[in-house]
Parts: structure tokens; C-alpha cells; sequence
């Protein structure tokens, strides 16, 4: 067991693939944690999406032990973070758990948006800061100016920066000697009663709830007795360990030291990330700060496409969460899709993947509904309601005042972009803030505009339009008036709740027209006609029928014809599972999302 | 004949239908030796029907003679058009002129006698085939069948419309056409028994009656299906291929699958509603231990109430404008 001043504890940082995870592969490697013949790249992103997708989607916390030019030999216990913006919660939980980060940047594209975004966080939570200047082997690396910018945005001295390649190994051994060097060890009195965060969970299905934690005070022992703070609820430690990366148990975690424990929690709801682990017989007095729930961004409504596994839905939702406290779920009923949830989600990103994640891990059929941000609403009768879905709005007699969502976003892009940032801000009803120069060639440009314009589609946006040198963050800012009313979809004169959408008013006639041309587009033709209409209240500002269906017959059906057409049928029959039905009409679930595409 | 003689015993039958390769094309000797191989392994009941498929210009007197000399009753004949433009899209060789010649040589020995028609040929238009369907009228056949074109994988006619050299005539064209069938020939006497088949009193093909209502039967030969003891079994299709596995005195079956209870129930019930018969409740319970109601729980609500289909309490039946939609009304009420 080290003793807190052989220890570190630090994240790494930075924006969006600039390489944390490969870095993170090399302390692995060149402190042999892992060989060579158990590697492979990125190896922390264990998670199937993860690897699928190239991205880190969850933070990935593991211990190693490096010998440092002192001759001693420390324990350094990392967090490697996403630097994905929908998964800023991911680091935010890391960072509590650490007393220093790593802030990685590309030598090439140099700053970012999420790497001022992340270095202020990092900087909010007191932590020493090891700036790196990574991919230093590429041959357009240009460190110099990178370093400049670092300076600009950050006020970091270019001779704090080390130079490192996650990808060749170069310098790997300087960035370790900085961490022992510059991040601190971590405080807290080793006698003192236990306190240990809970940083992060997830569900196993033989030990139950395997509780990720940082001790802060005291130690935990394998079969100590413990308390969770906040529920104060009891337990023994039936195993303790570390991340080394799998889990490797040990006899005790002290003051200082990262690692888990399980305690046959089965019950999900007793865990709460940013809870205190305290001792049974010894308890501290009070419990540490803990986080700050993250405020969802947008919300879709997901519903099992057989009723039938609404229950298994809910357990999935509660497992992931113990993952991923920044999603959010309430029971919702819908008149055409039953009963589901409503989901909050930090961006569009993220809600895929928690979509992704119930489907294939749970093995749930899953119907998304358009997603939409939160509103208020001043009813006549003098009360705010919060609005998470277009079918809590109430009918227009009773709003007095319709108030949406404004962010201030910051966008990082070449200077000679800052003309079409500025136009697609306008178009959004953005409102102008400033400009700030990183250097010559980069800018930084403050907008304030309506979340519901930017969380959809801006990422996409402002990609296309910078060729992939503009990046963005935002942060939510306030709740202004504005002109906005529900849009309604009736399928076949039925009101289809979940392709309501909440629109300005001087877009809802074209924001009806299209989305009425894309609904007939996804919906296949019955044997009756169907019609579509898009309506305010009660006012329809759009319609399209789908023709019937006129002519869908096998002539010849004799021996063998029979087999062929028994399968097709079959996996017809199959098809329509993925389909809801909303009154004799089966609506795919592409249409849930014609909804939301319907602007372009 | 050898894939024949390997029946145990021999198995009486009530039914025989010879087609696919146009058994017409044989030489009168061969066609007379599988005729006899059939009369001995599947002996015909006294009041069976015995068909056979023909091409117009295939039939010859001495074939015509062979074949009732056999116990041939029924001779279906496929004329697919009386008009040389569609023939020639057809793929056939035959000509308009092939026909009355050939029903003469049938009629001289076989009175029952059934004609095969093709509508929805490429630039084939309503008037071409109201003029076929007079045509077969007025040459008074037992039967017509009317079967809608299909652009089979693989098949010439297929390739010529991948590549854009015919179009398939639009979807509505086809409907008017199909609809014209009904019509006219329910108008001549001619009662509509299935999708595409046609017949005068009690002249309806035994055989298609077996399939349809989705009965026990046997099949022989390159690509035949066969439904015995409620396993359905299928003939490899290539023809090297069958003749390379009866030689060798191995099966020629290469896909068989026997359905569980239920499937065969759904199974039964997208068959026998192409009949107009429709689904007799009574017998569909008796005969696959499944209740129609059952099966099919509340879906033909919709179609009732768009009069897709008719229910008069004990027979569920496709309605006029059913027919057109047959296979999405099958597929929704048996499969869901
Ligand atoms: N040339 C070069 N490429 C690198 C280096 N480090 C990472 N890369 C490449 O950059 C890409 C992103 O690397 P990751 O390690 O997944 O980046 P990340 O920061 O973990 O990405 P997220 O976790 O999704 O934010 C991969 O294709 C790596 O191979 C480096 O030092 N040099
Ligand atoms: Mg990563």
C-alpha cells in the first residue's frame, strides 16, 4: 500500500481525438501494465460502440506503477475522458477524482473548442495542469504557433509544454516524470474516518453494482462495514481492487488511491454517483460536495416497439445510469406509441449512443421520437410550467408567454470562415457577442442563440462548412420569450402525439409542408388511402394523402410458389414488429425521424 | 421415372398433373414409357383427373393419341396470347396461327381442355387484351387461367427490362387488366374459383383444388414440389443437376421443411382465401386444429370495414378489389 506521497491521480484531457486514448496506451505499454501480445490500440475503449466508432464514449479509469528518476516507485492512477462535447459530464466526474490532467493538444490543429472548455473545467476544479503538445511526429505538426495559441486562450507558458507522440512513444517518459513532478500528491489524512467518492458504476450481473471509487480520508478494507451517505444505506465490502485495466482485487484502498469495490448491491437505485462511502462504526460527519447533475439539452421520448417490454425498457434505462448519471428518464404515455420514457439527453451524439447502447446490450426494438429541447411556459392562470415534450403543451388559450432556451456558443474557426459562421447565426436568430483572435489565422466568435437552432444540426453545420477546422461549445445561458406554437401530425385523422414538434411560428408552415412530404415518404401505402396533415390547433396548414395501394397480388401460387411466398410473408410479419401502429396505420421509425430532418 | 420407382408400392391418387417441361416436347416413345411408369406407381381413382401441360405448337395427333391412350383427361394449353407481338415478347414460338389448329387435334381424343393466358405483356394495351380474352371465348375451353406477368430472376424477359429494353406496363394498366379478366369471363359463363383461374361448371382443375386448399401431394421430376404428410419437400431445379443425383441413386430432394401445426395453420389459411371459396370456418378448424378467429385476432377489422374482404359468418372470402391486393391482405391476416 503506497503512501499518499508515492501516489498521482490525474485525467487526461483534451478536445475530441487528439489522441488521449493512444496516449493513454502508451503508459500502459512503457510502464508494462500490459505486453505487447495483450495490446492492441486504444485499449482502454473496451465498449463495442467505442471501438466501432473510433471514439471514447466513457471515461476509463486504470492504475499503473512507473519508477521515476528518484528511484521510487509511484502509482499513478489515470482516467482516461472523452473529449466528445455530448460527454463533457464523463470528464467533469474524472476530474473530481484527480488532482491534476494531462491537456493533450494536437500539434497540428492546435486549440479547440473542447480543449478551452475542458482546461477551464479543470481549472474550476483546482487542478494542476501538465499542457502536451501530442502527435509531435506528424510532419505538418506546427508547435510553435500551437504553443502561441495555448498561450492566447489558456495563459500557458510555452515552457510548461511538453512535446510527446501517443503515436511513436517519443517523450512518453518526460510526460510521466511531469506527473510525478508537477501534479500533487494527494491529501487527506489516512486516519482520519473514511471518505470515498463515488465517481462511477456499472452493473455486473454476478456482483451487482461494482461502485468505482476515490478515497479521500481513511482507508476501506475488504469486509469493512460501510455506509452510503446519502441513503444511508449498509453494506460490507465483499471485494475491493483495482483497475490494472481489468479489475484486480486487493486487500484495502487507502487515502489518495483510485479503484472499486462491490458489496452484492442489487438494488441500483441505492447507488448514487457523487455519493460519500463512509465507515459503518466510524463515519465522517459530512459528506463530500459530490457533482452537480448535468442539465439535459434535448429530450426524445424512446418506446419499446412491443408494449410488451416496457418493464424490461425501464430496468435497461436504470442500469445504464449507474453508467451514465447525465441521462435522465421519466415513464411517459403516448395515445399511438404506449407507454415509454421520456429521456434527456446532453446532445444529439449522446442520445444515440444511449439508444444504441439499450438496443444492442439490452436487445430492445426501440421507437426514438423526435427530439426537442426544454421550454417554459407562463399559463394565463399565472403559473410556469416546464415543457420536455410537445404533448405537455397546453392548447393555446391557456399560454400567456412561451419561453425557449438560449446558450452562448462559442465558435473556434479559421478567420476566413468567420463570414459564414456569422450568416449561419443569423439564420438561426443568433445575436452577436464578440470576436477574439487566437491568432492572425484563428478566431474565436460568441454568439447567443436558441438552443433548439444550434443542438440539432449546427455540429454538422459548422463542420461542412469549415471543412472540419471549426469546432464549438455552449453553455446554457437563459430562458427568453418567444413566438412558438405546436405543430401537430394527424395520421389518418388521428393525432400522432409523438410527431408533434414545438416551432417558431414563422417557420411552421414550411416546417409543416416538409415534414408532411417526408412522412409520405416513410410510410408505405396501405390498402387504404392515408391521409396526412400537419395543423396549429386546430388551424391544418398542410396536406398529402398516400395513394391506396391498388395492385399487389402473385398470379401463380402452385408448389414450390407456396414455400417462397410463406417466407416472404413471414419476414413481412417481421418488419411491421419494427413498425408502430398508430390507429390501422403502420408508421416505421424512420417517420419518428422525418420529424426531425424535415428543414433540410 | 427412376425418382418414380422408388416408391415403395404403388399409390393410388385422385389427381395427376404432368407439367413444367411441357412433357408435349418428348418423343412419343419416352413420353409413352413415363406414362406408363405413372399408370403403374400412381394408379388413378375412377373418377381422377389426369392434365397435362402443352405448347401449341407441340401437339401433334400421334402425341394427342399417347396421351389419351394413357388416361390423359385433361389438357392444359399454354396459348399465352392470340397476338404475334406479344408472343414474340413472350419468348414463345409458337404463333396466333398454332392455336385452333392445336385445340382441334386436343378436342379429336380430349374433351377437357383448359387455356393459359398472359396479361401486363410490354406494350400490351387494355383493347390487345380484351381482343385475347374474346378470342379464348369464343373457342369455348372448360378453363382459362389469366396469370398477370411476373419478370422472373434470371429469366431473358428479366434481363431485357434490367437493361431497359421493355418496360413493364404501369401498375394501374395491369389492375384494369385483371379486372377485364373477371369481368368478361364471368359474363361468359366462366366462374371465377381462384386469383387467376376460371372455369365452366364443375370444370375446375382438380389438381389447382388440391393445392389451394393446400392438400397432400406428390411431385416428380426437375424442381417439383411435393406436400406429403405435411412436409413440404422441393426437387433441386437444375436439370444436369437432378439427372446427376438419380443416377447416382441418390435424392433429388433438396429442400424439405416440415411446419409446426401453426405455421402450417397460417399457411393453410393465405392459401385457400386466393380461392373464392374463401375459408370456410368450420373446415379450417377441422382441418388444421386452429380457429380462423383465433389465428387472426382483430386485423381483419380494417379490411372488413374497407371491404377488402367479405364475412358472412361462416366464410371469410376476398372481395372484388380484395383480389387485386391479395398478397398484402394474406400476408396481414395470416402473418400479422
Ligand atoms: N500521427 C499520430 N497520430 C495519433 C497520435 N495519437 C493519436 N493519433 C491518432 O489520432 C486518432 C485519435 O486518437 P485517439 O487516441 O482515439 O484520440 P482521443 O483523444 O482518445 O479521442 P476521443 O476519446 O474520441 O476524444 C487515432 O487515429 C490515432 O491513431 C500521435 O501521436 N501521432
Ligand atoms: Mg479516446
Amino acid at each position: 500500500m503506497p503512501a499518499p506521497s508515492l501516489i498521482r491521480n490525474f485525467s487526461i484531457i483534451a478536445h475530441i481525438d487528439h489522441g488521449k486514448s493512444t496516449l493513454a496506451d502508451q503508459f500502459l505499454l512503457q510502464t508494462g501494465t500490459i505486453t505487447r501480445r495483450d495490446f492492441r490500440d486504444q485499449l482502454l475503449d473496451d465498449m463495442d460502440l467505442e471501438r466501432e466508432r473510433g471514439i471514447t464514449i466513457q471515461m476509463h479509469p486504470v492504475t499503473i506503477y512507473h519508477k521515476h528518476t528518484d528511484g521510487q516507485t509511484y502509482e499513478l492512477n489515470l482516467i482516461d475522458t472523452p473529449g466528445h462535447v455530448d460527454f463533457s459530464y464523463e470528464v467533469s466526474r474524472s476530474l473530481a477524482a484527480c488532482e491534476g490532467a494531462i491537456l493533450l493538444v494536437d500539434a497540428f490543429q492546435g486549440v479547440q473548442a473542447q480543449t478551452v472548455a475542458n482546461a477551464f473545467l479543470a481549472l474550476e476544479n483546482n487542478l494542476a495542469i501538465v499542457p502536451v503538445l501530442n502527435k509531435i511526429d506528424i510532419a505538418t505538426a506546427r508547435p510553435d504557433a500551437v504553443m502561441a495559441e495555448m498561450e492566447t486562450a489558456l495563459g500557458i507558458k510555452p515552457e510548461q509544454c511538453l512535446r510527446a507522440s501517443g503515436k511513436t512513444g517519443l517523450g512518453v517518459p518526460d510526460v510521466l516524470g511531469a506527473i510525478i513532478e508537477r501534479i500533487p500528491a494527494p491529501p487527506g489524512d489516512p486516519i482520519a474516518p473514511l471518505k470515498a467518492l463515488i465517481y462511477n458504476c456499472h452493473f455486473d450481473t454476478y456482483k451487482g453494482v461494482v461502485v468505482y471509487i476515490r478515497v479521500m480520508e481513511g482507508s476501506v478494507k475488504l469486509g469493512s462495514k460501510i455506509k452510503l451517505m446519502r441513503g444511508n444505506q449498509e453494506f460490507s465490502v465483499i471485494e475491493i481492487g483495482q483497475f490494472r485495466p481489468g479489475m484486480v482485487p486487493c486487500q484495502e484502498l487507502t487515502t489518495g488511491q483510485v479503484g472499486y469495490f462491490t458489496a452484492q448491491i442489487k438494488i441500483i437505485q441505492d447507488v448514487h454517483i457523487g455519493d460519500t462511502v463512509t465507515d459503518l462504526v466510524n463515519p465522517a460527519t459530512t459528506p463530500l460536495p459530490g457533482y452537480k447533475e448535468p442539465q439535459p439539452m434535448v429530450y426524445s421520448g424512446l418506446f419499446p416497439t412491443d408494449n410488451e417490454d416496457f418493464e424490461d425498457l425501464r430496468e435497461a434505462l436504470g442500469k445504464l445510469r449507474l453508467n451514465d448519471s447525465s441521462f435522465t428518464f421519466i415513464p411517459e404515455v403516448s395515445d399511438g406509441l404506449g407507454f415509454g420514457f421520456r429521456c434527456g439527453f446532453l446532445g444529439m451524439l449522446h442520445r444515440e449512443i444511449i439508444g444504441q447502447r439499450l438496443e444492442r446490450d439490452c436487445d430492445l426494438d426501440l421507437v426514438h421520437t423526435a427530439p426537442n429541447v426544454t421550454y417554459q411556459i407562463l399559463k394565463t392562470d399565472g403559473t410556469v410550467i416546464v415543457v420536455n415534450s410537445p404533448a405537455d403543451v397546453p392548447d393555446g388559450g391557456q399560454v400567456d408567454e412561451f419561453r425557449e432556451p438560449i446558450v452562448r456558443i462559442s465558435f473556434l474557426v479559421p478567420s476566413k470562415h468567420i463570414g459564414d459562421i456569422m450568416s449561419l447565426a443569423a439564420e438561426r436568430r443568433g445575436e452577436y457577442i464578440r470576436t477574439e483572435y487566437l491568432s492572425p489565422e484563428r478566431a474565436i466568435i460568441v454568439y447567443d442563440l436558441p438552443l433548439a437552432d444550434m443542438i440539432f444540426d449546427m455540429y454538422d453545420k459548422l463542420k461542412s462548412f469549415t471543412h472540419g477546422y471549426g469546432t464549438m461549445d455552449y453553455e446554457l445561458k437563459e430562458f427568453r420569450p418567444a413566438d412558438l406554437v405546436r405543430l401537430d401530425v394527424l395520421v389518418h385523422h388521428n393525432r400522432v402525439d409523438a410527431l408533434s414538434v414545438i416551432v417558431h411560428r414563422s417557420q411552421a408552415d414550411r416546417r409543416g409542408r416538409s415534414l408532411i412530404a417526408k412522412l409520405r415518404k416513410e410510410i408505405g401505402r396501405h390498402m387504404f388511402e392515408v391521409a396526412l396533415q400537419a395543423a396549429i390547433g386546430s388551424r391544418v396548414i398542410a396536406r398529402e394523402t398516400i395513394a391506396a395501394k391498388k395492385k399487389d397480388v402473385t398470379a401463380k401460387c402452385y408448389g414450390g410458389d407456396i414455400t417462397r411466398k410463406r417466407k416472404l410473408w413471414a419476414k413481412q410479419a417481421a418488419g411491421k414488429k419494427r413498425m408502430k401502429q398508430v390507429g390501422q396505420v403502420e408508421i416505421p421509425q424512420e417517420a419518428f425521424l422525418a420529424v426531425l430532418q424535415s428543414d433540410d | 421415372m427412376i425418382e418414380l420407382s422408388e416408391m415403395k408400392e404403388p399409390a393410388p391418387v385422385n389427381s395427376i398433373f404432368i407439367g413444367g417441361g411441357t412433357p408435349t416436347y418428348l418423343p412419343p416413345l419416352i413420353l409413352k414409357r413415363l406414362l406408363q411408369a405413372i399408370n403403374e406407381w400412381l394408379p388413378l381413382g375412377s373418377a381422377g383427373e389426369f392434365s397435362v401441360e402443352a405448347t401449341p405448337e407441340s401437339v401433334s395427333d400421334e402425341t394427342i393419341d399417347v396421351l389419351a391412350d394413357h388416361g390423359v383427361n385433361r389438357v392444359s394449353l399454354g396459348v399465352q396470347s392470340f397476338q404475334k407481338e406479344s408472343l414474340v415478347q413472350l419468348d414463345r414460338i409458337h404463333g396466333p396461327q398454332h392455336v385452333i389448329p392445336a385445340l382441334e387435334r386436343v378436342r379429336r381424343r380430349i374433351a377437357n381442355v383448359s387455356l393459359d393466358l398472359i396479361f401486363g405483356v410490354p406494350d400490351q394495351s387494355l383493347a390487345d387484351w380484351e381482343r385475347d380474352l374474346e378470342n379464348a371465348i369464343s373457342l369455348a375451353p372448360e378453363h382459362i387461367s389469366t396469370y398477370g406477368l411476373t419478370y422472373e430472376k434470371g429469366t431473358p424477359m428479366w434481363k431485357r427490362r434490367e437493361k431497359g429494353l421493355i418496360m413493364a406496363v404501369p401498375e394501374e394498366a395491369e389492375l384494369d387488366m385483371y379486372l377485364a379478366s373477371i369481368d368478361r369471363l364471368s359474363n361468359s359463363d366462366y366462374q371465377q374459383y381462384e386469383i387467376s383461374n376460371f372455369a365452366k361448371r364443375d370444370r375446375r382443375c382438380r389438381h389447382n383444388e388440391v393445392y389451394w386448399a393446400n392438400d397432400a401431394y406428390f411431385g416428380f421430376g426437375v424442381g417439383a414440389a411435393r406436400y406429403v404428410q405435411g412436409k413440404r419437400e422441393l426437387n433441386c431445379r437444375n436439370t444436369a443437376d437432378y439427372i446427376k443425383r438419380i443416377m447416382d441413386g441418390r435424392e433429388a430432394t433438396t429442400q424439405s421443411e416440415a411446419l409446426n401445426a401453426e405455421d402450417s395453420a397460417r399457411e393453410t389459411l393465405a392459401i385457400q382465401l386466393r380461392r373464392t371459396d374463401g375459408i370456410d370456418r368450420l373446415q379450417f378448424l377441422e382441418r388444421t386444429g386452429f380457429a380462423y378467429d383465433g389465428l387472426v385476432k382483430s386485423r381483419p377489422n380494417v379490411l372488413l370495414a374497407e371491404q377488402l374482404i367479405a364475412d358472412d359468418g361462416r366464410r371469410v372470402s376476398l372481395t372484388r378489389r380484395g383480389y387485386c391486393v391479395a398478397d398484402a391482405i394474406v400476408s396481414k391476416l395470416a402473418f400479422g
